[in-house]
């Protein structure tokens, strides 16, 4: 995957010398270990400063929505599904876009390699398959597969599903993978379980919005929990209020998550956000057959009637 | 100054005995980081923790606070009147602050405690703390604080400063409060006083551990007008989803927005900790907002920790380089980067 | 999310149904008493410090 950024840099080049794009949007090294920075580059002679390796795992859709220009933008799997979101929602237009796909092996988890390490982590190197990592005292070196963002672990749309350049050959798609393990958990326990389990999670939520806010899907204008005229929800740390906060920004996300993990990423208190999420597309997978982002062809299941709902009330 | 020596195996019986007569606070494991809560009974704080990842602002100015409360019905003599609500300031005390954390509350009361502006809540549960402090052996990579004003053995803003040396810790008294402190712990005081040196060496070697600097020097000097149209901040914030993680982790930031919140006919009025990286910050009644856009409100949170602060104190940057923004934004946004572009500036 | 089955339905009615309209409106409120009033998901006062 490190091998990609030369062909990145040279379709950017090219698009931008023939003035194909206004901007291509990318990442840049970041000034942290694992932390890349994305950026636009809209000269040809900023181009160089593009990285690519397995700390790009910040979902690069978010930065599309209701732009003007002409944009190139480096998509991995999660992003091109989100672009086709952003298309069929009518946030950008699919002529407005140049998309340079990234068939994607995985973004690293740089909170649970910190944990995992004895002390902080000062140098980190990237192979193909390994995570070197190296501070005060210590060495190690990491399988990249054990360290991967739990999404991208449990990923199955690595490839690009919609590009205009591709950087490289198509990946091996996953297959052996079991996507809902965690949910289906969740699914088991009684109500008041599930109360306690939600209430535990949430507890150290500081409703900073991170989560919302990495997220290429929320782009209203103005978000439910920020509306003051009139205000639907308190904005103090009341737990109730917190709880509203995040079913309701799930159920925004219904038929629209492509588990691009850009929320859980985001929050600085390591909150798995995604279980929320998760749910509902276990939901629309298995009562729609519906997968986010994969066609522009097909509206998604909450903003179409079918005769063959598979809710008895609505047929 | 009085250094005393604090033997290991005291420590333990000394805070129970403290834990009499003052509320204890201190860093303690969550899951996988760590911040500052009240210790339990027999709790001890985690003195070996690099940077907790919330700041303890919130020890003294809670994230959600209670002004006052009112009641809407009309038989009530007292329908419609704000009214104080009884608040507990009893002592309490911050054991295991870092000096960066402690340096901060100074900052912060600069605009609570201001000549024209006193705020009580703030005052009184700053007034009720005693921060005992912690050195800092092995900074973070990310820690600029000897460049903001601050340092690892930094004691501006401590009562006490803790240094770890073998089995003891020698505690340096700074303030009359960590005198006060110290005499309800009673370790035994007298027998053994130490002296500065050792502090004074383990001072120069931590300090010369931090190598990630700032320049802050011309930011006097800038124009602010021309800072606030610079051509960079597009640069700077494109990155930025606006989530305010940068702010909520600082010890330095301040800013809240005060809400009423009415069930039935009794109510409440309250704070809430705000963000200039939000929507609603600053939006007018009107329904319009000098701060729409993200650029303008990443432009805000610089210039207000790296101009308007230094111009309006004249007493540094309203930041201790703590570092915390650095780690924790989700997109890499880093204030180093952007405080020596904004002192580097020219037309 | 912890809400018990049956506290929340849903169901499709006509503006013409107005006889399974009362129907439904017994049933779910006959379900809902069953289950008592609910505890979780209710603000009174914030709970704040
Ligand atoms: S990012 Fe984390 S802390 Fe912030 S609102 Fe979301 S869940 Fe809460
Ligand atoms: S933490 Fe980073 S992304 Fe979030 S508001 Fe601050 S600068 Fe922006
Ligand atoms: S601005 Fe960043 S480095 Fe400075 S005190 Fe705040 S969190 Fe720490
Ligand atoms: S204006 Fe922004 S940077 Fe300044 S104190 Fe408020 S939240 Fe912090």
């Amino acid at each position: 995957m490190l091998s990609y950024i030369d062909k990145i840099k040279e379709i950017s080049r090219r698009l931008l010398k023939e003035s194909k794009v206004d901007m291509v949007i990318g990442f840049r090294k970041g000034t942290v270990v694992m932390m890349n920075e994305p950026c636009f580059v809209k000269t040809v002679a900023d181009v160089d400063k593009l990285v690519w390796d397995s700390n790009c795992g910040i979902n690069l859709a978010n930065y599309l929505a209701n732009r003007t220009e002409k944009i190139g933008i480096v998509a991995k799997g999660c992003d091109s599904r989100n672009i086709v979101t952003h298309i069929i929602e009518n946030k950008i237009k699919r002529d407005q876009v140049v998309i340079i796909g990234v068939p994607c092996k995985g973004m690293i988890d740089r909170h649970n390699i910190e944990a995992m390490a004895e002390a902080e982590i000062q140098e980190v190197i990237e192979t193909d398959d390994t995570i070197q990592v190296k501070g005060a005292g210590f060495e190690k070196t990491l399988d990249k597969k054990e360290v991967l963002q739990e999404n991208c672990a449990i990923c199955v749309h690595r490839n690009p599903v919609i590009y205009d350049e591709l950087v490289a050959d198509e990946v091996k798609e996953q297959t052996d993978v079991d996507r809902y393990e965690d949910v289906r958990h969740i699914e088991a326990l009684s109500p008041e379980e599930k109360w306690d389990f939600f209430e535990d999670l949430l507890s150290t939520c500081i409703r900073c919005y991170g989560c919302r806010n990495a997220c290429p899907l929320c782009y209203c204008p103005t978000c439910f929990v920020d509306e003051s005229r009139p205000q639907w929800v308190g904005k103090s740390q009341d737990s109730t209020d917190i709880r509203t906060f995040h079913f309701l920004r799930a159920y925004h996300c219904a038929g629209r998550c492509t588990d691009c993990g850009a929320c859980e990423r985001a929050c600085p208190m390591g909150i798995k956000v995604r279980l929320f999420t998760k749910k509902l597309e276990k939901d629309c997978l298995e009562l729609f057959d519906w997968e986010a982002g994969l066609t522009l062809e097909k509206r998604p299941p909450l903003d179409t009637y079918r005769p063959d709902d598979p809710d008895e009330f609505i047929r | 100054m009085k250094v005393i020596k604090i033997d290991k195996k005291e420590w333990a019986k000394g805070l129970e005995r403290l834990s009499k007569t003052y509320q204890l606070f201190g860093p303690a494991k969550h899951e996988a980081f760590f911040v500052f809560k009240a210790l339990e009974d027999g709790e001890l704080p985690d003195l070996d923790v690099q940077n907790t990842r919330l700041s303890p602002r919130s020890v003294i100015y809670p994230q959600s606070e209670k002004m006052f409360e009112y009641t809407l019905d009309e038989d009530q003599e007292d329908h419609h009147i704000l009214k104080e609500i009884d608040k507990e300031y009893s002592s309490r005390a911050i054991i295991g602050i870092r000096p960066c954390d402690a340096k901060a509350f100074l900052l912060v009361k600069r605009n609570f405690d201001a000549p024209e502006y006193k705020d009580p809540y703030w005052i009184k549960s700053y007034e009720a703390t005693t921060l005992v402090g912690h050195g800092c052996n092995a900074p973070c990579s990310c820690c600029f604080c000897t460049t903001a004003g601050c340092g690892p053995f930094h004691e501006e803003g401590l009562d006490i400063l803790l240094v770890d040396v073998d089995d003891t810790y020698l505690a340096k008294i700074i303030t009359e409060k960590g005198d006060r402190l110290l005499a309800a712990a009673g370790w035994d005081t007298k027998t053994d006083t130490a002296t500065n040196d050792p502090i004074e060496n383990m001072k120069e070697a931590a300090e010369a551990k931090i190598t990630s600097m700032v320049s802050t020097d011309q930011l006097k000097d800038k124009s602010t007008t021309d800072l606030f149209e610079a051509s960079f901040w597009e640069d700077v914030s494109f990155a930025c989803i606006n989530c305010g993680t940068c702010t909520y982790v600082c010890p330095t930031c301040w800013c809240f927005d005060i809400q009423d919140e009415t069930h039935g006919l009794s109510g409440i009025r309250m704070r809430n900790w705000d963000s200039c990286m939000y929507p609603l910050f600053t939006f007018h009644g009107s329904g319009h907002n000098p701060r729409d856009t993200k650029t303008q409100r990443v432009r805000q949170r610089f210039m207000h920790k790296l101009k308007y602060y230094v111009d309006k104190y004249d007493n540094g940057i309203q930041c201790v380089g703590c570092g915390r923004c650095v780690r924790f934004c989700p997109v890499n946004i880093d204030i180093r980067r952007v405080c020596d572009l904004m002192n580097s500036f020219e037309l | 999310m912890g809400i018990e089955p049956g506290r929340l339905q849903f169901s499709w009615i006509s503006s013409a149904e107005s006889t399974k309209f009362v129907e439904v409106v017994n049933e779910i409120t006959t379900v809902i008493k069953a289950l008592g009033p609910h505890e979780n998901f209710v603000k009174r006062e914030a709970s704040i410090a």
